[in-house]
Parts: C-alpha cells; sequence; structure tokens
C-alpha cells in the first residue's frame, strides 16, 4: 500500500512536469493545427539554458529559471515568426516536418554547445523528507508548487484577460475566431509564448527532477503528446488532467512491467484514445 | 444612399467563379435579403463581401469605400459583422465570453452593449455563464447574432438565420431583426425561407445560377409572377 | 585486390548511398503513393537488420540465432517479418489523420526500440550482435566490398523496377484515383482501407530489405545504430529534397543528401580538434538548416511530380 502510495508521488511530479508540457501543445495543435514536433526539444532548450546561468554563470536557481523562460518565449516566437508563419499557408504536413526538423536543429545546437553528457543543475545532495512513511524530495515540493502556481497563473490568463479568452476561442474555432475580428496573429504570437514559457519551465523541473541530457526532451514527447490527445486537443484544461493521469500510470505501471517499459504507457494510451476516442476524454474541440 | 454596393462580382473559392456578375445595394436602416435557389450561390456572395470568398472581378464598398478582398477583421473594425449559417459560436465558450468575443476590436467597456443584447434576447439573460455549446439551435443562433452585434455594426450580415430552428424561433427571430433594423442596424440576410423573407424585407435580390436576376422591394417581388413560378413554389403570395 | 583509397571510399558512399536509396524507395510507397506520414522508419530498419542477423550468424551467442542461414534466407526473412509488423501497426495507424498517424508511427518505433534494447535473450540488448556474414568476405582485400556494391545495385535496381511497374498497373491507378479524392473512390467501391494497409506494408517490405542489408554491409549492429535521427530523419530529408511522390526523385534525393552529408563530413575534418567531438551535431545541425530551406523554397524536391498529393491532414 505504501508503496502505490510512494508511486502515486512519483507520478503526480512526473505528471505535473508532463501536463506544462502538454498545455502548451494542446494549445499550439488547437490553434495552429499541427503537432509541433519540436515541443520536447524547447523543454531541453529550457532547461539547458538555465543551466547556463545556474552551472555556467554561476546565478541561483531562482534567478537562473525566470531567465530561461523569457530566453525560451523569445527563441519560440522568433522560429515562429522566421520559419513557421511562411509555412502557415502551404499543406499542413510542411509544417509538421518542419517542426520535426526543427527539434533537431535545436537538440544538435544544445549538444554543439553543452556536448552529449549528462550534467546536472548543482551537485548538492539534497536528502529527501519522510512524510507520512513516503520519501519526498525537497525537489518535487519545488515542482509540485511550481506546477500549480503556473497552472493558476494560465487559468486566470485563460478566464479572465481578452487574449486568453480569445486564445480559447480560436482553439475553439478559428474561423469563427476570424469572422469576429480576433487578431489571429496577435493571438499566434500569444500561444507561443505560453507555449514556450511552460515548456521551458517543464524542461527545467524535468532536469531537476532528473538531470540533464539532450536527448531528455525528446524522450518526454510521446508522453506530452499523449497527454494533449488524452485531454482533447484544443483543451488546456483537458491537458493537465491528462498530464497528470499520463504521470500516475507511467508510474503506477511498474508494479506489473518492467521498470524499462514505462515509456511504452504513454504509447499505449495514445493507441488506445486514437482507436477508442480520438476526440480524447473530455472532448475539446 | 446605399450603405453597401457589390456591381459585377465575379468570385468562388479556387475552381470555376461560383458568381457570374452577382449584383446587391443595401441602404441605411433596411433590410436586405438574398434568395435564390439552391447552389445559385447566396451564401457565396455574401462570403465575397465579407472577403471569405475570392473575388475575381467587380466591386464593392461600403459607406463608399472600396472593401474588396479586404481582410475579415479589417471588415469588423469598419463597422461590417457577419454570421455564419454553422459554426457561428464558440461551444466550449459561456454565452458571455461568446459576446465578449463579438466586442474583441472594441476597446472600450461593452457591459452596456451586453446587457442591451440580453435586452433583445431575453432567453439568454438567464444562461449568460452556460457553455454556447450547450444552448438548443433557436438559442444558440441568438447567441450567434448577438455576437455579431457587440461591435455596433451598421450592417449585419446573416447567412440563413432560421435554417433547422423550430417555428417558434422562427418567428421569434425575424422578429429580432426587425428591431434590430429599427433600432438602425442595417441587415443582409440569406434565406432559405424565401417567401418569408421576402415579406420581411424591404429589398430583395434574386440569385439564380450566380447572377442578380431580380432586384426590387421585398412586396414587389412576392407579387412578380415569374418570381413566384421560378421557385416560389406557385403563383402569387 | 586492393583499391587506390579514394576509388574505396566512391565504393562504400555509392553503397551506402544505394541502401539509403532502397529506404527512400520504401518511404516513398508509403508517403508518394497513399499518403502516410511515417515518422517510424526507424522501426522496420531495425527489425529487418536483427531479423537477417540473427538469421545469419553462427551459434555461440548468449541470444537467439545461430541458424547460420544464407543471406539471401535472411534478406528474405527480413522482408517478411517487417510486413507483418507493418500489417499490426497499420491495423491501428492506416485510417488516422497524418498528424496522428506520425504521432503513432513515433510510438511504435520507440516501442520496437525498447524491445530490442532491453531483450536481451533475443537480441543481445545493448551488446549488439556482431560478426554478421558478409558475402565472398573470403575473398580478401576490397572484393567484398565490391561484391557488397553489387548486391546494392541489384537490390536498389530490382526494387526501382517493380515499383515503376507498379505504378503503371491497376494497382497504381486505384492508388492514385484514391490519393485524388478519397471520397469518390470510396463511394466508388473501393476498399480504401485495404488499399492503403497494402502501400503501408509494402513499403514495410521494402525498408526490411535495407534493414537486412545493412546489417550485412556493417557486420555489426546494435541498438544504437537505428537512432531516429540518422536513420528516419535523414531519410525524410532525401525523399523531401529529391522529390517525394517519384521513385526517381526518391533514389536522387538520396544520393544527393548523402553526398551532403558525406560532404560535411570532410569539412568538419578541417575543423580544430576541440570542435571535433561535437561535429556530429554540427552536421545534423546542417542538414536541419537545410531542410528548412527546401521547404520554404522547394518543398516539391528536385525531380518534382505533376500533380501534388491532397492528403488528409491536420485541418480536420
Amino acid at each position: 500500500m505504501i508503496e502505490i502510495a510512494q508511486l502515486l508521488v512519483f507520478g503526480v511530479v512526473l505528471g505535473g512536469i508532463i501536463a506544462l508540457g502538454a498545455v502548451g501543445v494542446s494549445l499550439l495543435f488547437g490553434i495552429l493545427r499541427f503537432a509541433h514536433f519540436a515541443h520536447g526539444d524547447m523543454m531541453t532548450l529550457g532547461a539547458y539554458i538555465a543551466f547556463f546561468f545556474a552551472a555556467t554563470l554561476g546565478l541561483p536557481l531562482y534567478f537562473a529559471f525566470p531567465i530561461a523562460i523569457v530566453a525560451t518565449i523569445a527563441i519560440a516566437v522568433a522560429i515562429d515568426q522566421v520559419l513557421y508563419r511562411r509555412l502557415r499557408r502551404t499543406a499542413p504536413v510542411i509544417l509538421l516536418f518542419s517542426s520535426f526538423g526543427m527539434a533537431l536543429i535545436l537538440r544538435s545546437v544544445v549538444e554543439m554547445i553543452f556536448g552529449p553528457d549528462t550534467v546536472v543543475y548543482d551537485n548538492a545532495i539534497r536528502l529527501p523528507w519522510t512524510v507520512a512513511g513516503l520519501r519526498i524530495k525537497p525537489d518535487h515540493v519545488v515542482i509540485l508548487a511550481g506546477t500549480a502556481l503556473l497552472v493558476a497563473a494560465l487559468h486566470l490568463f485563460l478566464r479572465h484577460t481578452r487574449t486568453g479568452k480569445a486564445m480559447r476561442a480560436m482553439a475553439d474555432d478559428p474561423d469563427l475566431a476570424r469572422v469576429s475580428g480576433i487578431n489571429t496573429e496577435r493571438v499566434i504570437v500569444w500561444t507561443w509564448v505560453i507555449g514556450g514559457g511552460l515548456a521551458a519551465a517543464a524542461g527545467m523541473f524535468l532536469a531537476l527532477d532528473t538531470r540533464l541530457v539532450p536527448l531528455m526532451g525528446w524522450h518526454i514527447l510521446l508522453p506530452v503528446f499523449a497527454a494533449a490527445i488524452l485531454g482533447g486537443i484544443g483543451n488546456p484544461y483537458g491537458a493537465i488532467l491528462g498530464g497528470l493521469a499520463i504521470g500516475i500510470a507511467t508510474e503506477l505501471s511498474t508494479l506489473i512491467l518492467p521498470p524499462v517499459y514505462k515509456p511504452a504507457v504513454a504509447f499505449l494510451v495514445i493507441v488506445a484514445m486514437l482507436i477508442w476516442r480520438p476526440t480524447g476524454l473530455f472532448a475539446g474541440r | 444612399m446605399s450603405l453597401l454596393r457589390a456591381t459585377g462580382i465575379h468570385a468562388g473559392y479556387g475552381g470555376a467563379d461560383i458568381l457570374r456578375g452577382a449584383e446587391l445595394e443595401v441602404a441605411a436602416n433596411e433590410i436586405a435579403v438574398i434568395v435564390g435557389p439552391n447552389g445559385a450561390g447566396k451564401s457565396t456572395l455574401m462570403k465575397a463581401v465579407f472577403g471569405l470568398a475570392a473575388v475575381r472581378e467587380g466591386s464593392i464598398t461600403f459607406d463608399g469605400s472600396a472593401i474588396t478582398n479586404h481582410a475579415p477583421d479589417r471588415l469588423v473594425r469598419g463597422g461590417l459583422s457577419y454570421v455564419p449559417q454553422e459554426r457561428n459560436v464558440f461551444a466550449s465558450l459561456t454565452v458571455s465570453e461568446n459576446l465578449d468575443m463579438g466586442a474583441f476590436t472594441r476597446r472600450d467597456d461593452t457591459t452596456a452593449d451586453r446587457e442591451r443584447i440580453f435586452s433583445i434576447f431575453p432567453d439568454l439573460a438567464d444562461k449568460r455563464r452556460q457553455p454556447a455549446g450547450q444552448l438548443s439551435g433557436g438559442q444558440r443562433q441568438m447567441v450567434a447574432i448577438g455576437r455579431a452585434l457587440m461591435v455596433r455594426p451598421r450592417l449585419l450580415m446573416l447567412d440563413e438565420p432560421t435554417a433547422g430552428l423550430s417555428p417558434k424561433f422562427v418567428d421569434q427571430i425575424f422578429e429580432r431583426i426587425a428591431a434590430i433594423r429599427d433600432e438602425g442596424v442595417a441587415v443582409l440576410m440569406v434565406e432559405q425561407n424565401a417567401r418569408r423573407a421576402l415579406h420581411a424585407a424591404d429589398r430583395g435580390f434574386v440569385l439564380v445560377n450566380g447572377q442578380t436576376r431580380f432586384a426590387d422591394t421585398g412586396d414587389a417581388l412576392l407579387r412578380n409572377r415569374e418570381v413566384a413560378e421560378a421557385f416560389l413554389g406557385g403563383a402569387g403570395p | 585486390m586492393e583499391l587506390p583509397g579514394l576509388l574505396s571510399f566512391l565504393v562504400f558512399f555509392v553503397t551506402f548511398a544505394g541502401l539509403y536509396g532502397v529506404f527512400a524507395l520504401g518511404l516513398n510507397v508509403q508517403w508518394g503513393i497513399s499518403g502516410q506520414f511515417n515518422l517510424g522508419v526507424h522501426a522496420f530498419w531495425a527489425v529487418g537488420a536483427y531479423t537477417s542477423a540473427i538469421l545469419t550468424t553462427e551459434p555461440g551467442g548468449a541470444h537467439l540465432g545461430g541458424f547460420g542461414l544464407p543471406m539471401i534466407a535472411g534478406l528474405a526473412a527480413a522482408m517478411i517479418l517487417c510486413a507483418l509488423l507493418a500489417v499490426l501497426v497499420g491495423l491501428i495507424t492506416v485510417n488516422l489523420r497524418t498528424d496522428y498517424l506520425a504521432i503513432a508511427t513515433i510510438g511504435i518505433a520507440e516501442v520496437v526500440r525498447l524491445v530490442l534494447k532491453n531483450e536481451a535473450w533475443l537480441t543481445n540488448g545493448v551488446r549488439g550482435i556482431p560478426g554478421i556474414p558478409r558475402p565472398f568476405a573470403e575473398l580478401g582485400g576490397d572484393a567484398p566490398a565490391l561484391v557488397f556494391l553489387a548486391i546494392v545495385a541489384l537490390a536498389l535496381g530490382l526494387v526501382y523496377a517493380a515499383l515503376e511497374i507498379l505504378r503503371r498497373s491497376p494497382w497504381g491507378r486505384v492508388q492514385r484515383a484514391l490519393r485524388e479524392d478519397e471520397a469518390a473512390a470510396g463511394a466508388a467501391g473501393k476498399n480504401v482501407t485495404g488499399f492503403r494497409l497494402q502501400s503501408f506494408v509494402l513499403g514495410a517490405a521494402i525498408m526490411g530489405l535495407g534493414g537486412g542489408l545493412y546489417a550485412h554491409f556493417f557486420a555489426f549492429i546494435s541498438p544504437e545504430a537505428f537512432d531516429p535521427l540518422i536513420t528516419t530523419f535523414v531519410v525524410w530529408v532525401m525523399l523531401i529534397a529529391g522529390g517525394s511522390g517519384n521513385n526517381l526523385g526518391a533514389v536522387v534525393g538520396a544520393f544527393v543528401i548523402w553526398g551532403i552529408w558525406s560532404g560535411s563530413g570532410f569539412l568538419t575534418e578541417l575543423l580544430p580538434i576541440e570542435f571535433q567531438t561535437r561535429a556530429g551535431s554540427l552536421r545534423i545541425l546542417l542538414i536541419g538548416i537545410l531542410l528548412q530551406i527546401i521547404l520554404l523554397t522547394r518543398p516539391e524536391g528536385l525531380i518534382p511530380e505533376e500533380t501534388a498529393p491532397r492528403r488528409k491532414s491536420g485541418g480536420g
């Protein structure tokens, strides 16, 4: 019983990370109508930018994190304006493939600058706390608190700001949004701001929970897509729940599967959803 | 003095032109309807005005200035508003939020306008926090029209506003449209329900095969035997 | 016999380019003919390679194997196994819209990769399978390389000819009609799902052939060799650069991109030593940027097709 509770703790932490990535993917999928294959590597980028400011420049992590978020947002918007924007009017597969290529570009830049080996933010050993028989690392608390804060901020943005509502409208029906007079290009830029920022945060939390390695984002891309599909494309709240579900399912799977097959759980969820309910559990659009 | 004028329109969606010399004219403070057989290009004409179908020949002016092939958000800022036939509400947004989206281009406080919409469509008043997707067809149509009114347009364009609605709602919609006209907003409608529409209209245009075959007041068209035979189904009003 | 260095390199270059050509042709069957966006090429590549390796190596490893069958049997088995895998995969993916299909194929490839890496009883895990026989290895010198070049050229030629014949056949015409207007073809009574599955399976079998040849070319395989970067991604760039949708474009693209890749290898060798370790990433970066430039300026590739395909895609 305590083992299951422990796995649940791990699952919620992982789930929070996946959720942050999935929200971005879901909004981009819903508003821009394409699967952003570079999202995982955008998470990698955010994590490594933070690493640069923290480990290389010696800034404390709570400075490095916001800087990395801003930097990643800037890069995400730039990529869209320079590249994806020009490809928007072509066939959707071209955009899809461009993002696949972008994933490799981002990854190779990271690998070129930082090398292929594993690194960590700092080597301090932080002993886990024991709470009610459960082991909880201090990093876990940071991740959970950070995720909760970002989700709350996102909620406020989507529910109470003009741009946030316009974003939900565009995810719901881009054609009607255009007809209503919504400035679609501006909403698109804001979508990249949110997507890029949350991806950076997810990457940094992932690095905090595990470590930094150039392929880290690519390996979590599948769970992120699974969560977005599970929650319903275009539905950011569904994506959050989907992320938690995938994270918990992945950790609990170790009760019956060898741990090396954890990544397969996300894939199984994807297959199940695509066959059974492609619109997602919460039918976003 | 005409508010909207479209002359010699040739337009389509990429293949052959659907409109081949269509025309219409709407004056301020009037209801104009476009009627015609299926496939005549009624919706296409409306979309051509709103920049959703490529106009290859001809000109469209609004309040004297050219608006041919302008982008939708520019037209909205200029005083034009459009309600598509299908998928015309944001299903996952609440009624209130749908109205907010209509007012996106406005920077001022829109609360008064929102309340006005609720007074035009009282059925919606107690549903303002409900997601629009949960409403009935008729209520959704009201939300759609309300959304388009939020920007205080001078011309409201409706594509088949009564399609698929129960008779009770059809009556209500026609009633509301008349009230909207009386408040100073010109209305251009495409309607399948030709007889009913021409009855309510100040002016009508009969579109056949992409061209405007008849243009006259609503009553005159109703009395016109040719029009009646063509597709009103029998002679006389 | 021994070849001078440059000639020896050319033999290697043409052989590997030809190998990639086989993969590009296989992918073209899936993409060009029936518009299925397969991002899991490396799964079929790996399954083909491992199948042939397991069947042709001598006994002695801690893993399944030791059948010592001739290469031709290994290659045939590779094609059959990939075809079977494609049937399983296809049943899930064949009717998905493009972006979902891409995601699903990535997932499948990931599962295959996990199995290959962790089921050591089957594949010897991360240690890989050494000692895969090269035909006529006993001839010594550079002769086996020339023989293998001939084998790859033969395989490429046969696949190309077969696909060209198929293209002009009634089957090919139906596939083209399906691509142009799926709704109409379906209404006309054609089994859309069946045809799409057939092309998916055929493409996979061709990839299996390529994978098998790959294993015999390098004599040693391990899960690392099937990294999606140098497999799936590069083959896709080849197909897009050469002109997706036509077989000649696929082969031309393979040679051109492989040429650029090898050329970039030469350039990075000129870099100072400190940068050498990062050279691999730099080359990937260059290919990635090249891809974006192609997509922006000439997405139809070097040898464009007459009519562009209209596929079910992300718009819904």
